[in-house]
């Protein structure tokens, strides 16, 4: 049988007691889809992605990670297996090395051990960011060329979805499509599950079977 | 030789310094001339309150109203703190509290008990001035400290909610807050050792050569306390800080404190 890798059950979310930004939201996520999920500014897209990593709890409804309800995930390795890219990218003041491998100096990586040089160069390669290298200051780059990081070093923990909040909205048209084209990438290569907030078009390969959801009037709905 | 003494006639006189400050405030309508009267009346009849309490608790001699005033002491500063931060998401009076009495109880006892073998250890003319200026200094810096986590933590916001995306606990991904916060809190405590001496001369030392006190032995009661409040103001502004951070974050490590 094929589990869905989420499901929601009657989730209600409120910024605030009886003012809601969605309301009784029932759906599946499936390994591997991809869903683009739609809305104007202020709906609850991102709420409702950080519903699913646990930034943020429903106000209503159970939501269950791969059969299990997320609350009885330890929720440091719930945010490992559901990876967030945030619309602006955020990195620490310190080199593009020790950016990429935070997530492995994390109490949460246990003895998994962070990626070489090596590894990391070729990452850097494959996102046409040869030109920068491991030890120069993270702060250096520009808008795009962040993000580009911030989405290897999501991916370096080969996540089982990836949340995905604007990610390109920011960005210059040659790092939108490099984003967008190793996104799809992964999701081809790893099978993993993207969830993909955005009120941009994106272009997508026709080959990629895309699921479109729209937030609007409190209720999210398939287009 | 002891200090001279100020009759009332000189005590009021000092009122003339008070009424400087107000008619400046008039002048340049800084709207502080409430403040001012409010302030000089409850230095007046809280330190006269105070006196007559110390001269009574002297009398006394035993070690329970000693304590009694110093929790009190300890409360009022942390309800002082409760009004000083606007946070009000993130409940912090109960954590503050608690860790400030544990904290100033300990180190006022070690200098009394250890240090200065005051016999008994709570004899009222050590314990209540020297835990006085523990809970003091110690209050402005927690203060300082609580303000910078919670403003840091709203601030900073995006790259705490990073770490905790990839997967930190809510310790890795507020580490450099908490530190820059105690941080904030110890400077002056920091600055306070670099210049006394040469740029001010604190108070007890000031007091106790007005007693008639020698100053070579005021300068050894000074250096215990200067360096008794850098450990209070740390180990007060660790503590605090600490219990703070985890009272801003759910089980779930969600950070509570809104945009």
């Amino acid at each position: 049988m094929n589990t869905a890798m989420f499901r929601l059950e009657s989730v209600s979310l409120a910024y605030r007691p009886g003012r809601f930004l969605f309301r009784n939201v029932s759906l599946e996520v499936a390994c591997g889809e991809v869903v683009l999920l739609q809305g104007p500014s202020g709906c609850g897209k991102s709420s409702f992605l950080k519903l699913l990593n646990r930034i943020q709890e429903p106000s209503e409804g159970r939501i269950f990670f791969e059969g299990q309800p997320i609350a009885h995930i330890p929720v440091t390795q719930l945010r490992r297996r559901v990876s967030y890219l945030h619309q602006s990218p955020i990195l620490l003041k310190a080199s593009v090395g020790e950016n990429l491998r935070l997530p492995f100096s994390l109490r949460a990586s246990g003895r998994k051990k962070a990626p070489g040089e090596a590894e990391l160069r070729e990452q850097l390669g494959r996102y046409l960011l040869s030109d920068v290298s491991l030890e120069d200051p993270a702060e250096n780059c520009s808008v795009g060329q962040k993000q580009r990081l911030c989405l290897i070093r999501a991916l370096l923990l080969n996540p089982e979805v990836l949340l995905l909040d604007e990610p390109t909205s920011a960005l210059d048209e040659e790092s939108a499509s490099i984003v967008e084209r190793e996104i799809v990438r992964a999701n081809r290569k790893t099978g993993i599950s993207v969830l993909w907030v955005t009120h941009h078009p994106v272009k997508l390969p026709a080959a990629i079977s895309v699921r479109r959801l729209k937030i609007a009037s409190q209720t999210i709905s398939e287009v | 030789m002891g200090a001279v003494d100020i009759g009332p006639l000189q005590l009021a006189l000092c009122v003339v310094f008070v009424l400087c400050s107000g008619i400046c405030s008039l002048a340049l309508k800084l709207k502080l001339e409430r403040d001012l009267m409010i302030g000089s009346v409850r230095t007046f009849a809280q330190l006269y309150l105070m006196g007559y309490v110390l001269r009574f608790v002297f009398d006394l001699s035993q070690a329970w109203p000693v304590l009694i005033i110093f929790c009190g002491m300890i409360f009022f500063a942390a309800w002082t703190i409760r009004g000083r931060i606007k946070e009000r998401t993130v409940p912090f009076f109960r954590s503050t509290l608690v860790s400030m009495l544990i904290t100033y109880v300990v180190v006022t006892i070690t200098v009394t008990g250890v240090i200065v073998q005051a016999k008994p250890w709570y004899l009222p003319q050590y314990f209540i001035p020297l835990g006085g200026m523990v809970v003091g200094n110690s209050m402005n810096a927690i203060a300082v400290a609580l303000e910078r986590l919670f403003s840091e933590l709203r601030n900073r916001r995006a790259e705490v909610e990073m770490m905790l995306c990839l997967g930190a606990d809510y310790r890795e991904a507020t580490q450099s807050i908490m530190a820059n916060a105690v941080r904030a809190g110890m400077i002056p405590s920091i600055n306070a050792m670099m210049g006394v001496g040469i740029v001010f001369l604190p108070g007890m030392m000031t007091g106790q050569i007005l007693a008639g006190s020698d100053p070579v032995l005021a300068i050894k009661y000074q250096i215990v306390v200067m360096l008794m409040l850098t450990a209070s103001t740390a180990l007060g502004s660790v503590v605090v800080v600490w219990l703070a951070r985890r009272n801003c974050f759910t089980h779930a490590q969600q950070l509570k404190l809104g945009e």
